[in-house]
């Protein structure tokens, strides 16, 4: 069975923020809101001794997604490929997905006509055109990879197998994010 | 994060309420509380509706809200179903308080024990999330209920003690005693879950209770007002109640004069109302507690990792 994922490569991710960037402006994602964001982990260590790395962070898909299970109304649903998304039209604005969310990667829009809860979609409707997500496309370091997780030819799957690979921490929610990062030390969770 | 008052005020009326069916279901199992049974549930349901439309203000779409019984397996809807149980037999209950119906009221009165209980048990369990380590114990539930009971016995005991049988008065204020000893001890509680839970991290550190930002309304609004303040108020109530000082010296003529039961009568009355000053003090010092511990719970909640927001 399909299950849509991403794998980024962290040895190649030059920092250049394009992917918080492009997923804006793909997503028409408004001010003060992000899908996506680059985060910067380090320096640490000793001079000379200093190792620094970015981190893309955004929704992680989860295997077993908390947002889903808390939501009252079923508007945070998990599709039968693995994307995590949110139903607009049921969202009461309850922010209960934005609480159980461990990662910080959910918004609550607060514009007069949403009162909804934004997050990064993975592209889907590029995906279901058969398309990468916009992050992807655009990352001039070529960071990022998308595809199916079980398929062992995929690109995501090629990525994995090749490099040391980390998750963010994992407190039941099993993200399906993979991060490879060979050259410096994961100060994140496992 | 930050304080959702909305979701603040909810569960403190929402506690209220419960407490006060909690009250009122033990005195349909011991046969008391009778004189005051009606005014009691009106204000249960009061609160309970207050609370319930003050939580409708955290909503971004209340338009949708029906859509809510989407997922029954969600801690919020069950919350909905706990609050609309209880709303109904408490309407039942104060329809069947006017009037004299012993054993419907004595049945509806241990369903308002029941849902008094399970309600801010639900309510707390609602944000138990592993995302949230200050948040993802038991004792989060237990504080809900344990301050709910504070709040609501302190009330019945106050109303009790003002417009009840005097004969009452000495159990409505070892019930309050009972409600704030318990308030006490299960915020103590939550306390300790917070200076143990896991995956430390310097925004829910304990240090950010006992000399960082939030000293202030741990130090002074949870311990003083929450836990120091009640309990001497509550003893005092007791102590009035049980050695009225005498209010003027009319009521020591009259006891004097008429002597005996009449004159014990009056100084009984007088303890009394001394004691329901007592325990409407002991309520603001509770609902100041209340506010402070649940500002601290919503400050202190930061997920495990804080990635974007």
């Amino acid at each position: 069975m399909t299950h849509y994922t991403m794998a980024i490569d962290l040895d190649s991710c030059i920092g250049c923020h394009s992917c918080a960037v492009v997923c804006k402006q793909e997503n028409n994602v408004g001010l003060g809101t992000f899908y996506s964001k680059v985060l910067t982990i380090g320096p640490s260590g000793t001079y000379p001794d200093l190792e620094m790395y970015y981190l893309p962070v955004a929704c992680q898909h989860c295997e077993n997604p908390e947002c889903v299970s808390v939501c009252p109304t079923g508007a945070s649903y998990k599709r039968e490929d693995g994307i995590v998304l949110v139903d607009h039209s049921k969202c009461i604005g309850c922010q209960y997905c934005v609480m159980a969310c461990p990662y910080g990667v959910r918004t609550y829009d607060t514009a007069p006509d949403k009162g909804v809860i934004e997050k990064c979609t993975l592209c889907a409707h590029l995906v279901d055109d058969g398309k990468t997500p916009a992050c992807v496309r655009h990352c001039p370091g070529q960071a990022r990879f998308f595809g199916d997780a079980d398929d062992p030819e995929s690109d995501v799957s090629k990525m994995i197998a090749a490099k040391q690979t980390h998750k963010l921490t994992d407190v039941g929610n099993k993200p399906s994010v993979t991060y490879g990062l060979d050259k410096c030390t994961w100060k994140g969770g496992e | 994060m930050a304080v959702q008052w909305p979701l603040l005020i909810f569960s403190i009326l929402l506690g209220a309420s419960s407490g006060i069916m909690v009250f009122l279901g033990v005195g349909e199992l011991k046969g008391t509380f009778k004189k005051v049974r009606f005014p009691l549930a009106l204000a249960a349901l009061i609160l309970l509706v207050v609370g319930g439309c003050a939580s409708a203000f955290h909503l971004g779409n209340i338009d949708r809200a029906f859509h809510i019984l989407g997922n029954l397996n969600s801690g919020l809807s069950r919350e909905l179903f706990g609050v609309g149980f209880a709303f109904i037999v408490l309407l039942i209950y104060t329809v069947l308080a006017r009037k004299d119906y012993s054993g419907a009221s004595k049945v509806l009165g241990v369903l308002a024990l029941i849902a008094g209980i399970a309600l801010p048990l639900i309510a707390g369990a609602s944000y138990m999330m592993p995302a949230r380590p200050i948040w993802n114990s038991a004792t989060l539930p237990l504080m809900y209920l344990g301050t709910g009971l504070g709040l609501g016995l302190v009330i019945a005991a106050a109303v009790v003690c003002m417009k009840g049988d005097q004969k009452d008065s000495g159990f409505a204020l070892k019930l309050a005693l009972t409600g704030v000893a318990v308030s006490i001890a299960t915020v103590i509680f939550f306390v300790i879950w917070m200076a143990m839970a896991p995956y430390p991290n310097a925004s829910r550190s304990i240090d950010r209770l006992i000399s960082g930002d939030l000293a202030l309304e741990f130090w002074l609004g949870t311990v003083g007002f929450g836990m120091v303040l009640p309990a001497i108020l509550v003893a005092l109530s007791m102590k009035s109640a049980a050695n009225p000082k005498p209010t003027s010296g009319a009521t020591v003529a009259v006891a004097g004069a008429e002597g005996g039961n009449a004159g014990a009568a009056s100084a009984t009355a007088a303890g009394a109302k001394q004691a329901a000053g007592l325990l409407w003090a002991t309520l603001i010092c509770l609902l100041i507690g209340n506010v402070a511990i649940r500002i601290i719970m919503y400050a202190m909640a930061t997920s495990v990792e804080s990635l974007i927001y």
